[in-house]
């Protein structure tokens, strides 16, 4: 090591590295998710470019894609595709046709398994390639951390949006991914937890208003659904600072 | 655009290891023999002190672990046309200067490439990855360039005036005369050629025929020197004769590269591109070929995009038969004109193109796909793949989920009330969907049609906020859809 002397502000101003007690600045620019709330709590006031972002929804058909349709359609007007690997269920046409002109949207069938990983492979490709808007995957539940680190390497070359989709056990296992928010279904909105972020632990867990067949007035009103509260993954903090 | 005329420019590309390199890349020690002489030796062989000219014992005494090829003039023949179809990528003026040369007129596409160093970087580049050692040089004068190419001189000589200064110090033996002649010529004490340039061309010709003296003016430019151009073949079939018969298909990926190579060049003479070529991959007694088809996203002629998709294609396939020959066909060449360069250098969809064409290869042509919407109100009918989609408007129309299951979904119901992981509760519908009166729900390709439909459609949240697409028919409720 060198002993070059640095101001701190120098370094701070790096996009890796940021004071504990705010959110970071981001290397490349995002994309405003639609959500006030939501902006007001990711780092960079929006999705990142360029980074994974990894959606654990607790089911289907909670709203985890409704949740990304303003920032996909921001990624269409640039006229870049919209790559879905692996989807989790066949995608319907009319529905997509009514968010996104469908010149726009590709869909990409792989499958993991027996020594092989097309879903990752495909994801890196498509990353690499710098050439879409957004990729939305569905990731095998056995990826390694190596595929995923590979991943984020690739999204950091890239102005894509990276959004992985991977089931809600992966919460308590650690992620080279900068952004990890799990999503719950309830009858007031879209609950969503952002368990690690470049900055500060948050504390809220936010309701949000996304898209769905009516409006949400229109469900009977239950009281929230109250969820475990999880501790602020400590750990998982200090290995991002300490990369 | 005016400016001067671009002056003629000669590349000439000797290829010294030609007679060994016509068979494969060799990491041993190996050399090519012609009626017990050695013609040609590689890398590995030289340092062992293995030379051409040598006999082939006196060879293998050197070094006994020597693989020793017979010289296969007919494939020196074949593999220089190949050669001449891909410097086509760089130049349509191509000759070919038998039997190791090639010759290439670079004058005017030196803009084109982004000037000399480039356009040289690639052509060595692309002579290299094929596997063949090559000498450049690069004068106004084909016999010039030929003459210091042979000598091993990489010298770029751009000027007329500067080829006498730069060939005097060249032995005579780049001439390529008889041996008689050359005997001649050393016991008149002539070794270099500024010796020869300073003699008399009266006396030269007296002594050596008309040809020497004017093989000499035509180096210094001051005769004419017209070489016939190579003639691109009208369509591209090109075959490869493998120099062993290849069990795995990873093998074959050196050779292939050579076939793709050519096509490339053959396509930029004919400012053509392919969305589809035909490796053919030929067994021995009378088994069938094996037909690879190299498929595109859109037509090309890039020779990466091509190498990218042959290799995935080939790290799939199992060879159930030795393979003794390649065969490379494109069928269908389409007009493609030459390059644009994106002004800022956008990001654009055609960007994506080879990343699809290489998915493609590796999951299968299906399993990459467009939408488009099919005009049926059955929802499993509504949905169409299509290899690459058009429509560029939104289309409005009553809710509908993002997914569909790939197979409906029964729904438990019990006490008057659904149940899916607890009571759904219904909060629209319901939408009667009636169609499909002409479908009697024949099996086609192993898979039931849909039929005549009379459903009932609502949506239903589930306590765990799920939002479902469900129906009702005769038979009962059914979930099918989720609006993710």
């Amino acid at each position: 090591m060198s002993a070059i002397p640095l101001a701190l502000d120098d370094v701070l101003l790096r996009p890796d590295i940021w004071r504990g007690d705010r959110l970071a600045g981001l290397a490349a620019e995002s994309v405003a998710s639609g959500f006030a709330a939501l902006d007001a709590e990711l780092p960079g006031s929006g999705w990142p470019r360029g980074a994974l972002v990894e959606l654990l929804p607790e089911t289907r058909g909670i709203g985890e894609l409704s949740l990304l349709v303003p920032a996909l359609q921001q990624c269409v007007l640039d006229e870049l595709p919209v790559v879905v690997v692996a989807p989790p269920g066949m995608a319907h046409a009319p529905a997509w046709a009514a968010r996104f002109p469908l010149i726009h949207v590709l869909v990409v069938e792989a499958e993991s398994g027996k020594g092989r990983d097309d879903i990752a492979w495909s994801v890196e490709l498509l990353l690499a390639s710098g050439g879409v808007g957004a990729v939305l995957a569905w990731l095998p539940a056995k990826i390694s951390n190596k595929s995923l680190r590979r991943l984020q390497l690739a999204a950091e070359g890239s102005r894509s949006l990276a959004f992985m989709f991977r089931p809600p056990s992966c919460e308590q296992t650690s992620s080279p991914a900068p952004l990890r928010l799990s999503l719950h279904g309830s009858r007031q909105g879209l609950q969503v937890d952002i368990f690690k972020r470049r900055g500060p632990p948050c504390e809220k867990t936010l309701l949000l208003q996304v898209e769905r067949p009516l409006p949400w007035a229109r469900v009977r009103h239950e009281a929230p659904r109250v969820l475990p509260q999880r501790q602020p993954q400590l750990a998982v903090v200090a290995k991002e600072l300490a990369k | 655009m005016s400016g001067p005329a671009p002056k003629d420019l000669w590349l000439a590309l000797h290829f010294h290891r030609f007679p060994l390199e016509v068979f494969d890349a060799m990491e041993q020690p190996a050399v090519v023999a012609e009626r017990h002489l050695v013609v040609c030796a590689n890398a590995q062989a030289e340092t062992l002190g293995v030379v051409a000219g040598m006999r082939l014992s006196g060879a293998l005494g050197l070094a006994p672990g020597l693989a020793v090829h017979d010289r296969k003039t007919q494939r020196e023949v074949e593999t220089l046309d190949r050669l001449a179809c891909w410097a086509g990528s760089f130049s349509p003026h191509v000759s070919l200067a038998e039997p190791d040369e090639l010759l290439i007129e670079i004058g005017g596409c030196l803009r084109l490439f982004g000037g000399l160093d480039v356009l040289c970087g690639l052509i060595r580049e692309g002579a290299v990855t094929q596997g063949f050692s090559v000498h450049m040089a690069l004068a106004p004068t084909p016999r010039a360039a030929q003459w210091l190419a042979r000598a091993g001189q990489e010298i770029a000589c751009l000027d007329m005036q500067d080829i006498r200064r730069h060939a005097q110090g060249l032995s005579v033996a780049v001439i390529g005369l008889s041996a008689a002649e050359m005997q001649t010529l050393a016991s008149l004490g002539v070794r270099q050629l500024k010796d020869l340039f300073v003699l008399p061309s009266s006396g030269l010709a007296r002594r050596f025929g008309i040809r020497l003296p004017q093989q000499l003016a035509q180096a210094l430019g001051e005769a004419a020197d017209l070489r016939r151009e190579f003639v691109f073949p009208e369509s591209f079939v090109q075959k490869l004769e493998l120099p062993a018969k290849v069990e795995q298909a990873t093998m074959l990926l050196f050779a292939a590269r050579r076939l793709l190579a050519s096509l490339a060049g053959w396509l930029s003479v004919r400012a053509s591109g392919v969305a589809e070529c035909d490796l053919v991959l030929v067994h021995e007694d009378g088994i069938a070929d094996t037909h690879l088809v190299l498929g595109f996203a859109s037509p090309t002629r890039e020779l990466a995009r091509m190498e990218r998709v042959l290799r995935e294609r080939l790290d799939r396939l199992v060879l159930n038969a030795a393979a003794t020959d390649l065969r490379l066909e494109a069928a269908a060449p389409v007009h493609l004109p030459g390059n644009t360069l994106g002004l800022f250098a956008q990001a654009s969809a055609q960007s994506l193109d080879p990343v699809i064409e290489r998915l493609r290869a590796r999951l299968g042509k299906q399993a990459v796909h467009a939408m488009e919407i099919n005009d049926d109100y059955r929802p499993e009918c509504a949905t169409q793949s299509v290899e690459r989609c058009d429509v560029k408007e939104t289309k409005g129309g009553p809710p509908r989920p993002l997914w569909l299951l790939p197979e409906v979904q029964s729904l438990q119901e019990r006490d008057g009330a659904l149940h899916y992981g607890g009571v759904l509760q219904r909060v629209a519908g319901p939408e009667r969907i009636e169609s499909g009166w002409w479908d009697r729900g024949e099996v086609v390709e192993e898979k039931a049609s849909v039929g005549d439909v009379r459903r009932d459609y609502y949506v239903a949240v589930s306590v765990r906020g799920e939002w479902l697409w469900i129906f009702r028919d005769r038979q009962g409720w059914w979930l099918q859809g989720v609006f993710a």
